[in-house]
């Protein structure tokens, strides 16, 4: 009897898993077609966002891929910059791998990818169809060595219905609360009405701004102050830069104003940036800088924030789809959040636009194919529909008008328009960027933790910085010569 | 040698060739590679370029643009490294000492403690270092131990993110995984002979006295062993620190693995980062030295 029932039981669970699979079959082919040139395709996603990309791979290979005999095998890879390289070293690199920006000049300056102008001009692939910061950031030394998979770029994040119930107290010092802060010192005003301690205690449970929230950024600060950190043209170090310093002067003024202990604490307990506790989805700060793809986190974590005037029972297809129907203004309103480009000195719209970027690793197999579906993905209307689907603004040069009104971000005008400005700003191309990084966190920890003074703690990077990226020339230099003896 | 002893000498080593060859090429020729490297610039995609003493110098003693001598982030990474060493090692070592003597003291449940002792060990260390933040938190509403220090009037501190007490933190979070240790402590101190507590009974010695003149001279070749493993362990330290505080506050927990893993992986400068590991070798080896120099005082092996 036992047996007849483990029999059966075993049986069923076969057949429910015979079934699953048959139901969860993937919808895109995933076999290449005899003959088919397999283009392997090495990137950083995983969770949604690599499902989202491998949505736009299948589409690919039934199309264009079909069409021309390429089959894109896509897998998800952790430290895929890590990776490529060694890969690349041992001389089996993947066809097409997905890094960041800061790697463009790093990997170039080793030698570690395939030059894309010629292949770029063949497919007709110009500046033309680039906002101008984008294009800039995918060369080094004047050649061109990455297209964009997705962009973003940076903008002012505030809570309207923090700002609301603040309201009275913003109207009394003079503030607007039905808009966000439009220069920098308007922005320290808003933030110091909208600081509050917890009851009866010396902590505070609100902060209205703090530079380390999320603190991605800021080694791109001195932007918005109207300088940068590095001077492309010089090949040099700009850390004692005017501009430079009165940024980490600025990031350093909140912990004057909080104090260092508060300052420890936050960092100390803040919440993960992909989950509930996320300091912006609780409230915890009300204006932070964050890019395009927000307004995905907060629908993930904290959908309510993104359905503040209706639509709380509907699913996001559903909301969209009624958000479809109103005008620009009238679909912001539902959000409890806005964004805005955020103050700079000058008063000029000023942002960092960052990217992931495809590049074709040095000695790939396939580099033709390869730069096939680097193309498709730079397609106007990929990059739109890619674009959608990761929550980010696209680096073409114009989008269309459904694009804009279906976005899943409501402000997504907002960050085209950023991007396309003449001051915005992408990462300095420094062949030792990893080292900068964080040589910068280093700057950053000690002025916000209040250790050193901003130009003292500059200096110092200044000079160790500028003896590392003159140590590297020298031995690149060195390279050069020995290359050239042979 | 006789002709059968030729032929068992070949069988011999035709059995270990395996073992032979993947000694050569997986671990003899990677290290002897890296002692090249360490007197090279090498990033993995150019071949290497030497440069003789140069990667040592600029770590060691060459002064930097400051004035400092060496590499500053170098040093404060073996001063973080050993300072780390020097609480979390005599510290991990009595915890479990202690341990190993509460469960060997005869009481009933002893394999319950013993399961419930070892079982943090079998937690992955990412696991139980995220578990750890949440517990280290600053906020008493989230941190656990500061909630805990609030409800007896005590204002916690910021755990992870104060250069005061980072470091001590994650000593304390290193005790966490004693299991392992108080297991080996406590073999060994099952083996020590009745009859030495019996006659230092029946000559008067009390709890403390059989203690210091039995139990920890028998089971001192343990402790030795503990302590070298301890040694070896603690200077290679990386995942929890690298999950917990990511090196910071202002580099006050960047530990030496953590600073020869960026140059190695994020700097791409292999040279560095092998002229490191050779130091760090050296550095074991010096410790590991004293060690079993010492031990010739301290450690009693039974039948010597």
């Amino acid at each position: 009897m036992f047996r007849r029932v483990a029999r059966f039981v075993v049986l069923m669970v076969l057949a429910a898993g015979a079934a699953a699979a048959l139901l969860h079959r993937p919808k895109h082919d995933v076999r290449p077609a005899p003959g088919a040139v397999v283009v392997t395709y090495w990137e950083k996603w995983t969770g949604d966002e690599g499902a989202q990309m491998e949505q736009i791979v299948g589409e690919f290979n039934d199309t264009v891929g079909r069409h021309k005999g390429i089959f894109v095998q896509y897998l998800s890879v952790s430290n895929v910059n890590q990776k490529t390289l060694v890969a690349t070293a041992a001389g089996v690199p993947p066809d097409v791998a997905g890094v960041w920006d800061g790697q463009i000049a790093q990997f170039a300056a080793m030698d570690a990818l395939e030059p894309l102008d010629d292949l770029a001009a063949e497919h007709g692939i110009t500046e033309a169809l680039y906002k101008p910061v984008y294009w800039r950031a995918c060369h080094y030394e004047g050649r061109l060595w990455g297209l964009i998979s997705t962009p973003a770029c940076v903008a002012l994040h505030y809570n309207k219905r923090i700002f609301q119930e603040c309201a009275d107290a913003l109207r009394a010092a003079g503030l607007d609360p039905d808009r966000p802060p439009r220069t920098l010192e308007e922005l320290d005003r808003y933030a110091a009405v909208l600081d509050r301690k917890r009851p009866g205690t010396d902590r505070w449970d609100r902060y209205g701004y703090l530079p380390m929230e999320p603190g991605w950024f800021l080694v791109h600060t001195a932007y918005w102050f109207g300088g940068s950190i590095y001077d492309e043209a010089a090949g040099r170090f700009t850390l004692t830069d005017e501009p430079v310093v009165r940024a980490y002067e600025w990031i350093r003024s909140y912990s004057l104003k909080l104090g260092r202990g508060s300052m420890m604490e936050f960092v100390d307990s803040r919440g993960a940036y992909a989950s509930p506790q996320n300091a912006f989805l609780v409230g915890t700060v009300a204006m932070q800088q964050q890019g395009p793809w927000m307004a995905n986190t907060i629908e993930s974590h904290r959908p309510a924030m993104n359905r503040w005037k209706f639509g709380a029972g509907l699913s996001r297809p559903e909301k969209l789809a009624e958000e479809v129907k109103l005008s620009s203004e009238e679909r912001r309103a539902n959000y409890e959040w806005g964004a805005a480009p955020f103050p700079s000195v000058g008063g000029e719209i000023v942002t960092y636009a960052g990217f992931d970027v495809l590049v074709i690793p040095r000695g790939a197999r396939h580099k033709r194919e390869a730069f096939e579906f680097i193309a498709y993905i730079n397609r106007a209307d990929v990059q739109e529909k890619l674009c959608s689907l990761h929550c980010k603004n696209t680096m073409l040069r114009s989008v269309s008008d459904e694009y804009i009104r279906n976005h899943p971000n409501p402000y997504i005008e907002v960050f085209e328009t950023m991007a396309s400005s003449p001051a915005a700003r992408g990462i300095p191309p420094i062949p030792i960027w990893p080292e900068v990084d964080a040589e910068m966190a280093q700057v950053a920890q000690k002025v916000y933790l209040l250790t050193q003074e901003p130009r003292a703690a500059l200096e110092e990077a200044q000079l160790r910085l500028q003896a590392k990226l003159d140590q590297f020339n020298r031995r690149q230099q060195q390279r050069r010569t020995r290359e050239a003896s042979r | 040698m006789s002709g059968r002893q030729w032929r068992q000498l070949g069988k011999g080593l035709a059995f270990v060739s395996p073992w032979l060859a993947g000694f050569c090429l997986f671990m003899a020729l990677p290290i002897g590679m890296s002692l090249y490297y360490s007197l090279c610039d090498y990033s993995l995609l150019k071949g290497p370029l030497f440069v003789g003493l140069e990667n040592y110098a600029e770590l060691i003693w060459r002064r930097d643009p400051l004035g400092r001598v060496g590499d500053p982030v170098f040093y404060q990474s073996l001063w973080n490294t050993m300072r780390y060493a020097a609480m979390a090692l005599p510290a991990g070592m009595l915890v479990s000492l202690g341990l190993a003597l509460l469960l060997n003291a005869g009481i009933g449940g002893q394999s319950i403690y013993r399961t419930i002792i070892f079982l943090p060990s079998l937690v992955p260390v990412v696991a139980s270092a995220m578990l750890w933040m949440w517990l280290f938190r600053a906020d008493p509403k989230q941190g656990l131990i500061n909630g805990v220090l609030e409800m007896l009037g005590v204002t916690g501190p910021s755990w992870l993110a104060d250069k005061t007490w980072a470091m001590p933190s994650l000593a304390l979070m290193s005790l966490w995984g004693v299991g392992h240790t108080v297991v080996i402590y406590l073999a060994g101190l099952q083996d020590v002979p009745r009859e030495l507590y019996e006659a230092a009974e029946i000559d008067g010695a009390g709890l403390w006295r059989r203690l210091w003149h039995v139990t920890i001279p028998m089971i001192s070749p343990v402790i030795f062993f503990n302590l070298v493993m301890g040694i070896i362990g603690t200077l290679q330290v990386f995942a929890v620190p690298y999950i917990m505080t990511g090196g910071g506050p202002e580099r006050t927990t960047y530990f030496f693995t953590m600073y020869l893993y960026d140059n190695a992986f994020n700097y791409l400068k292999m040279g560095h980062a092998s002229a490191m590991a050779w130091i760090q070798l050296v550095l074991i080896l010096l410790l590991t030295g004293a060690a079993f120099w010492s031990s010739r005082r301290w450690v009693h092996y039974q039948g010597k």
